[in-house]
């Protein structure tokens, strides 16, 4: 990140790095701030330290300053609760956190970003391929304790060795600077010398304003993310600036969906990216289908492949991968994307034809009645309703069957003007060609559909 | 003002119409499985959720031998509601 940083400072000084709702800084003043960062942390003997912080500018100087620093930075959820912090930072042991939040209280120091940057810069210090650079990145986690997966920038920044300068680019940040997806965003705008857009909330609709006013020309967000966007595009009526580039990531990306960004967006490159906070980001699709090519799968004459596909799971290997979970020594990691050995990735696919379709997370899969039930198939034909703007299928728990298929469904125009009915018997008629066992018995009409870390919730119903 | 049991009811009759089943020719002495309605495990299961979603409980979940008819069913929400 330093050396990304380092190179746009030196290229384009005065270049708007960054936009936030806070305001704006260019690669030279992001990469004073950082020199800064880090001079304060080695005269503190800040070795690793928690960072809870909502502002994207904040947080790349913090990332880029422990980089050069040769500290390990760990994001929280900025608005994570006060007590659940509390537990977290003890469980990874983090007894520096760098916020500007005051309710945080625990055995640990609170240190201001401000205070750091107020600081001279350290001429002495500079960032090499020799010093570590580690990064700490907690997994998203839809379910339990998050995990916390040891990186380092050098590794991290092999995935953005081949980007060119795209100065004039200006990328949406979607995701939170603190999921793995977002630090690749981080990484990719830095390395194109562009400019990131970083609105806070990071809600679709706050994602739709930044479109609609800040000039956003590439958008990187997951499927779900951009079906919320693109229902309150819809239900405002407004009209989409053209896009030159869109990421999708961290989740399957329906037909459906697909075929609604290429209608709304017929300029953009449309890629999709099949990444891990463990296993780096491993392949990518750029011919708008739904899933990976079969021709790109492991065998004896694709042995370079970093993808093959055995009992209905994908399997993965190499990438940028961490080097560990938090706790684990090297020779521990039992995970690491730089071993070469194939691992199992916990997402169920299907080959259909030339194409390998995601089927949904294997911790996911809903048991009815001894019938393994894979909710994404069924929440695609909901989807697929014109009366349907968003739609999450999981597993609801039942004394008789162990678990039913339940559905939650966001009409097109809200659930006030909604004919639910109607849009029932869609969904009946939608489900219809598959396993009883498969379609939906409670289907309930909501306002909103809650999601974690840009990703819809699946599986069992707590 | 309506009991419980007549909430009841009304979501039986709602359950049947999704189901195809016909909200008409049945009683409380109408038999939920076999000849009466003939439920089967599925469909039970859809009737329990949609009456634990109007009555936060029902009476497939609540332990005990499952209900045999439809009065089984009233039965169990004989609290008359205020």
């Amino acid at each position: 990140m330093i050396l990304l940083l380092e190179a746009a400072a030196a290229s384009s000084p005065e270049r708007q790095a960054v936009a936030t709702s806070e305001g704006s800084a260019t690669y030279a003043e992001l990469l004073d701030d950082a020199r800064r960062v880090a001079a304060a942390l080695r005269r503190r003997r800040i070795t690793r330290f928690a960072v809870v912080e909502p502002d994207a500018g904040w947080v790349l100087r913090l990332l880029a300053g422990a980089a050069l620093a040769g500290a390990e930075p760990c994001q929280y959820q900025p608005d994570t609760d006060a007590s659940e912090f509390a537990d977290h930072a003890a469980l990874l042991d983090h007894t520096f956190v760098l916020t500007r939040r005051d309710d945080l209280t625990g055995p640990f120091k609170l240190v201001r970003p401000a205070e750091l940057v107020a600081e001279p810069a350290d001429g002495a210090l500079a960032a090499g391929d020799d010093t570590p650079q580690p990064l700490m990145i907690r997994t998203t986690g839809t379910t339990g304790l998050p995990k916390a997966a040891r990186h380092d920038w050098r590794i991290l920044g092999k995935t953005v060795a081949n980007v060119r300068p795209m100065p004039e680019q200006r990328w949406l940040l979607a995701y939170g600077p603190q999921q793995f997806a977002g630090v690749q965003v981080l990484l990719h705008v830095a390395a194109s010398q562009a400019t990131l857009v970083a609105p806070f909330p990071r809600q679709p609709k706050d994602g739709l304003d930044a479109m609609l006013t800040q000039g956003v020309t590439c958008v990187s967000a997951t499927p779900t993310f951009w079906r919320f966007l693109l229902a309150e595009a819809r239900s405002r009526k407004a009209t989409l600036p053209a896009l030159e580039q869109i990421t999708l990531g961290g989740e399957a990306s329906p037909a459906d969906l697909l075929d609604e960004i290429r209608t709304k967006f017929p300029d953009a490159k449309v890629s999709q990216v099949y990444a891990s906070t463990e296993f780096g980001s491993i392949t990518s699709v750029r011919d708008g289908k739904p899933g990976i090519a079969v021709e790109t799968l492991y065998d004896e004459t694709n042995p370079h492949a970093n993808v093959r596909v055995d009992d209905g799971e994908l399997w993965v290997r190499a990438g940028a991968g961490m080097l560990g979970y938090a706790g684990e020594s090297g020779a521990e990691s039992s995970e690491s994307g730089e071993s070469g050995e194939w691992r199992r990735t916990g997402d169920l696919v299907e080959i259909v034809g030339d194409r390998v379709m995601f089927r949904g997370r294997k911790s996911e899969v809903i048991n009815v009645g001894g019938v393994k039930v894979h909710p994404l198939p069924v929440e695609d034909r909901i989807t697929g309703l014109d009366s349907v703007a968003l739609a999450r299928v999981f597993g609801r728990p039942n004394k008789l069957t162990g678990a039913i298929v339940a559905a939650e469904i966001v009409p097109v125009g809200g659930v006030e003007d909604a004919d639910v009915e109607n849009i029932r018997s869609q969904i009946k008629t939608a489900v219809a060609d598959l396993p009883r066992a498969w379609q939906p018995r409670s289907v309930t009409f909501v306002d909103a559909i809650e999601t974690k870390g840009g990703k819809t919730i699946r599986g069992m119903e707590e | 003002m309506g009991t419980e049991q007549e909430k009841a009811r009304g979501v039986i009759s709602e359950f049947l119409q999704r189901t195809d089943k016909g909200a008409e020719g049945w009683n409380d002495e109408t038999e939920l499985w076999g000849e009466g309605l003939g439920l089967d495990s599925l469909e039970a299961a859809e009737l329990s959720a949609m009456l634990e979603d109007e009555f936060g409980t029902d009476p497939f979940s609540a332990g005990g031998d499952l209900p045999e008819k439809v009065g089984d069913v009233l039965a169990f929400y004989a609290t008359v509601s205020t």
